[in-house]
């Protein structure tokens, strides 16, 4: 790639200089590390182009903002990376298996561009290397005739720990049985593309390339929206389709399903993320059940058959009968399955037996063999110490090349042998020795490299690519451009995110031939599934999921709209004690505590008699206190987080949101700084209306952007439920309670003015409407009266409604019979003297939701308590053949 | 002591019974096993049945990579005790070892012929280490001392069966199904199973391949005692591949110190036990114990 003058045509006068500075000093940092392929200087000019109006137009202190606003936007959106394994692997040079949390993804802001003509001739060698590779797939699984006549070792295949035995024979329908591919590539000295690992097994991180893309576009979004871009979307809808077409034969509308082994995972959000891309439902094994060897949904009121499983399992646990006996990630069964035809599971499990550093030495003769071809995509040069000269080569040369077992096992990694001790070496030697068929040596690749955006300006640092394809009609299929990561600093040789590594979006320049196709791939269609109109079973967990995320929003928002309003009562009246204003705050404080439950967590934490304005400060922030409004938006933010795929995109913005509004607060309230009487200033107010703008925001999205279909039915029934369970609960621990005439007004006010329902009661006093006394307005307001959204009456009929949306109308019919007997129930005479009778509704109330909340749970989201375990097997059977 | 005896042609009738019981239901059950013998060139199979109470939802059976009849069960009854019985009845002539044939060769000519003329395939998979057979110096070293290159073959092969069972106790309940090759040759004691996968370390460390059998052995009573239904059990020897053998696959005990005979009776074989389990499996439950009894009858048929 020869290196050009900057061309600036795009910058304006302005920036010229800036684009000329950050450049120059860029070439220099690029000089000092002595040359070397580079994706900025040595691209082509159109794609120069791109990158000079960007930093150009920014200049530093944009660029700078912009990797700011690009760490806003993916807290937001709650695209995170855990590091146990998966993507971790970049070059597959690391190793390091962490188990830490899962951090934020990290983008730079900065795209790598590739010109149009180069990505199509890398796409036509990845679209032939993966032929090659499913060509050897079907071989090794089938008559592995390309062993049998030596022309890849038996050693490599039938001692990698990825080939199952058990999957031998057996085959997906259709002409491919690689379904996915996942490449990483770098640069060599000369600037072309060099492919070091394949990613088979379950290939991961499509998923993060469009979350990537996602950020970029809108950190740089004129750019994004003048530059012609190959978008990334079709990609997605070919996998959606490849997925279903792989369906076992004479299958009409296929169940695709997504084996996940967990959204705690570290490639979680990958999974998620392409889930909900593709539409078809994120499951874990115990959403699933193996019936006559065949794969259902454990559905909440239905059987769905699974047709299609995309695994992300590793191999080894996916089967508790056939493979790992002590996983619990897997489904017994399975394997069965996929050899009666009943399930198509994508990739093939043992796929993983194609990663492997070795079996990619023997790629150009297989293609040869297969394809009557010359290998377009060239591997990393490496020799095999199977074969005893190349061995020699290898142990003669450890301190220059990178040393790979052929598979990547528990603390098993690449080892750059220049970065080993003696001791190491020896070590390694040996290791080598005592099964030579099992390690490689690779020599070091080049890579190129990328700028990356620093507070000192632009850095030079190593580039990987992950490109993805699918399988389509007689080829394959690639995402435009890839997943792209650079090097945590500037001197890593590694690129892992293990290892704190950055992700690149990459923009792949739309030919002239093509139809324009640089939509904005922000507008993500998240319903495109063919036959969504059928709908699938929702899986128990996704239910689950779904009913405690309403009760958690619900809960969030009346404890919110409670404490608010003690708040008030608190700034108004705390410093009269005495007064009738103090005692309804000293009620509305009681009814606080009892409407949360917290009471006891409370009496534990404060001091016997603590300050109201304390009581309502640990309500807000402190997380501990089950009932508190923390607590609930943590539950609700978890709650959504297991049920990603079944969410408007819209609802993470709000979430991430509050959940960093109220963990500032708790920050500080608990921080030495502020002592208590410095807390005192620190008003409640505007937190707490954040709070309540978001659970609208959340109650909006739910409302307008989801559809009305079974997954609804329990999200809203879980509002209407806990809504209605609070509301009983707040009247019954206020208004109920027998209060002077002078307080009792304060109180009720303040009830109806928690509960939004202080305007109609107004209104109804100054007309005349309804019951003349204060609190029997309010009590038919809260309770009984169908047209209130916030009365308890309203909210069982709408939980008979959701009832009916979960297919069962015993139910509804229970929710409308509770219905009857509020309407028949005498409110006037239950508020009459000492409210006796209120006390009794109430508790009858809370009883009956409470009781319908539980035959709801017992039916449709009956967790299981049991689990498979491994039959003890006859490991040592009872010899009695001693001799 | 082997007698000429004991390579006759015999019919058995293997009885074969598992008994799971549990302390709460169970409410479905995935197994695997093997429930019906292979044929081999010293075994034809007249007759197998497999009964398993409550009766499965689904039984089938498929041949394995290694050529073994493989069944899935699937319970979905609940129970609390289940029961797999299987019968077979096979008729059995085990020729007796070729050892001076075998002695026409040495161990290391027998290795060399083993990488000119076996199939790649077979090679590797029974001449490699596996999950349960790991390949170390101490293996090495052990097989050594039976092994040596210059040796004739047939006597290596009698060396390593007799060496195995003079060097180790057998005793039950000192080892796992994870105890590695290094920790038996320390612990010096072991069962069947241990024997066997030692024997085959030492065979592959040589570049012999070797191969797990898991099958049944008839036992006689002690004299003037009858025999006691289900007093025998199932057993586990060693396969070995060499040249100068019509079959190219000689069997040999080192728990009861002889090559096989007529009274070794095959089930499935594969590269170590792991790959031939007689039954295992999965069961979804909340009990927390379960017990297993196993009979095993080998009866000779007139």
């Amino acid at each position: 790639m020869p290196q050009h003058a900057p061309t600036g045509d795009l910058q304006g006068d302005l920036h010229g200089s800036t684009y000329g500075d950050l450049y120059a000093s860029y070439t220099e940092r690029l000089r000092a590390r002595g040359g070397g392929p580079d994706e900025l200087v040595g691209g082509s000019a159109e794609s120069r182009a791109v990158l000079e109006a960007a930093i150009g137009t920014l200049g530093l202190p944009g660029l700078l903002a912009a990797c700011a606003e690009s760490r806003r936007l993916i807290d937001e959106d709650g695209v995170t990376y855990g590091v146990t394994e998966g993507v971790a692997d970049g070059s597959g040079d690391d190793g390091s298996d962490g188990g830490g949390q899962g951090r934020n993804w990290i983008v730079d802001p900065l795209p790598v561009v590739l010109a149009g003509a180069e990505w199509t001739s890398l796409e036509r060698a990845l679209e032939q290397r993966a032929l090659v590779l499913d060509a050897l797939l079907s071989d090794i699984y089938g008559p592995r005739s390309l062993i049998r006549r030596g022309i890849v070792p038996a050693e490599v295949v039938l001692g990698h720990p990825g080939f199952i035995r058990q999957m031998d024979g057996l085959s997906l329908p259709g002409p491919r049985q690689l379904l996915l591919t996942a490449t990483d590539l770098g640069r060599d000295a000369d600037g072309r593309w060099v492919a070091f690992a394949d990613r088979l097994g379950a290939p991961s991180g499509a998923g993060y390339a469009m979350a990537t893309r996602r950020i970029t576009s809108r950190v740089l979004s004129s750019l994004h929206r003048s530059t012609r871009l190959t978008r990334l979307r079709p990609f997605f809808h070919s996998m959606t389709l490849a997925l279903r077409e792989s369906a076992p034969a004479g299958v009409d509308n296929p169940q695709v399903v997504m084996l996940s082994p967990g959204t705690g995972s570290e490639t979680g959000y990958d999974q998620s993320f392409l889930a909900m891309l593709l539409g078809f439902p994120l499951v874990e094994a115990d959403d699933l059940a193996t019936r006559d060897a065949r794969i259902w949904i454990r559905s909440t009121n239905r059987a769905d058959q699974v047709d299609v499983v995309l695994n992300r399992v590793d191999a080894d646990y996916v089967d508790p009968l056939e493979l790992r006996a002590d996983s619990q990630l897997g489904l017994a069964g399975l394997i069965e399955a996929t050899r009666r035809g009943a399930v198509a599971v994508a990739n093939p499990i043992g796929a993983g037996v194609l990663e492997n550093p070795a079996l990619a030495l023997f790629l150009p003769a297989v293609a040869r063999e297969v394809l009557g071809e010359e290998l377009a995509l060239p591997g990393v040069a490496g020799y095999w110490c199977g074969d005893s000269a190349q061995r020699n080569h290898v142990l003669r040369n450890l301190d220059s090349l990178v040393l790979k077992p052929i598979a990547r096992g528990v603390g098993m990694a690449a080892l750059p042998g220049w970065e080993l001790s003696a001791a190491e070496r020896d070590d390694l030697r040996r290791q080598i020795q005592d099964r030579p068929w099992a390690w490689v040596g690779q020599e070091s690749l080049t890579m190129s490299t990328a700028p990356v955006v620093t507070s000192t300006g632009l850095e030079p640092r190593r580039f990987v690519l992950r490109t993805f394809g699918v399988a389509r009609g007689d080829g394959y299929r690639f995402l435009p451009g890839g997943l792209g990561r650079v090097a945590p600093d500037e001197a890593a040789y590694v690129v892992a995110n293990a290892a704190g590594a950055l992700a690149k979006d990459v923009w792949v320049l739309a030919g002239d031939e093509a139809a324009p196709s640089w939509a904005d791939d922000r507008k993500l269609d998240l319903r495109l599934v063919p036959g969504a109109d059928e709908g699938a079973a929702l899986a128990l967990r996704a239910a689950e999921g779904l009913f405690w995320m309403g009760r958690y929003v619900e809960r969030a928002e009346l404890t919110a709209r409670l404490l608010r309003v003690a708040d008030d009562l608190i700034e108004d009246h705390a410093s009269w004690p005495g007064t009738p204003g103090a005692a309804a705050m000293e009620v509305l404080v009681d009814t606080v505590i009892a409407v949360t439950g917290a009471g006891r967590r409370l009496s534990q934490g404060l001091a016997p008699r603590s300050r109201p304005l304390d009581v309502v400060r640990a309500l807000v922030s402190d997380g501990a206190i089950p009932g508190s409004v923390t607590h609930a938006v943590r539950r609700l933010v978890r709650g959504a987080q297991e049920v990603r795929d079944q969410l408007s995109y819209d609802i993470w913005p709000v979430l991430s949101r509050i959940e960093r509004t109220l963990s500032e607060s708790q920050t500080h309230s608990q921080s030495q700084a502020h002592p208590q009487s410095q807390l005192d200033h620190v008003p409640l107010q505007p937190q707490l209306y954040r709070v309540l703008e978001s659970m609208l925001a959340v109650h909006g999205v739910i409302a307008e952007n989801m559809v009305r279909d079974e997954g609804w039915g329990f999200l809203d029934g879980g509002v209407r439920l806990e809504r209605a369970l609070l509301t009983t609960s707040l009247v019954r621990a206020s208004i109920a309670r027998e209060h002077p005439p002078i307080m009792d007004g304060q109180v009720t006010e303040a009830v109806l003015e928690a509960c939004d329902s202080i305007i109609t009661h107004r209104r109804r006093m100054a007309t005349g409407e309804g019951p003349a006394l204060p609190a029997d307005s309010a009590v038919d307001l809260l309770i009984a009266d169908e047209t209130n959204p916030r009365s308890v009456a309203f909210c069982v009929i709408r939980l008979a409604a959701d009832l009916r949306l979960l297919g069962d109308e015993s139910l509804a019919s229970v929710a409308m019979s509770l219905l009857d007997e509020l309407r028949r129930a005498d409110l006037e005479a239950a508020c009459a003297g000492d409210r006796r009778g209120l006390v009794e509704l109430c508790d009858r109330l809370d009883n009956a939701l409470r009781d319908l909340s539980d035959r709801l749970t017992a039916t449709h989201l009956r967790h299981r308590t049991t689990r498979q375990v491994p039959l003890a097997d006859w490991s040592k059977p009872p010899l009695g053949a001693g001799g | 002591m082997q007698s000429d005896a004991d390579f006759t042609t015999r019919r058995y009738e293997v009885r074969h019974r598992t008994t799971y019981t549990y302390d709460d239901d169970v409410t479905a059950c995935y197994e695997r096993g093997f429930l019906a013998p292979r044929e081999t060139v010293s075994q034809r199979v007249l007759e197998s049945s497999a009964v398993v109470t409550p009766e499965p939802a689904l039984m089938a059976t498929h041949v394995d990579y290694f050529g073994n009849h493989s069944s899935y069960v699937e319970v979905r009854t609940p129970h609390r005790v289940l029961d797999v019985n299987k019968i077979s009845v096979v008729e059995v002539t085990w020729p007796r070892a070729p050892v001076a044939a075998l002695d026409e060769w040495t161990v290391a000519s027998a290795a060399a012929w083993v990488a000119e003329s076996v199939d790649p395939l077979t090679r590797a998979d029974f001449g490699l280490g596996s999950p349960l057979v790991t390949l170390s110096p101490a293996v090495a070293s052990y097989a050594a001392l039976a092994l040596a290159p210059d040796r004739p073959l047939g006597q290596a092969l009698v060396a390593l069966y007799s060496g195995i069972y003079r060097d180790f106790e057998y005793q039950g309940g000192v080892t796992t199904v994870r105890t590695t090759l290094a920790e038996l040759l320390e612990l010096r004691q072991g069962v069947c199973q241990d024997f066997a996968h030692l024997a085959i370390g030492c065979l592959r460390s040589v570049g012999l391949p070797a191969r797990y059998v898991s099958g049944y052995l008839e036992t006689v009573p002690p004299p003037g005692k009858p025999k006691l239904a289900g007093s025998d059990a199932s057993h586990a020897w060693v396969s070995v591949l060499v040249p100068g053998s019509p079959d190219h696959w000689v069997d040999l005990d080192p728990t009861n110190n002889h090559f096989a005979d007529s009274r070794y009776v095959v089930t499935a074989w594969g590269r170590d036990f792991r790959d031939v389990s007689p039954l295992k499996g999965v069961v979804t439950t909340e009990a927390a114990n379960s017990t297993l009894d196993v009979g095993v009858d080998v009866i000779r048929l007139p």
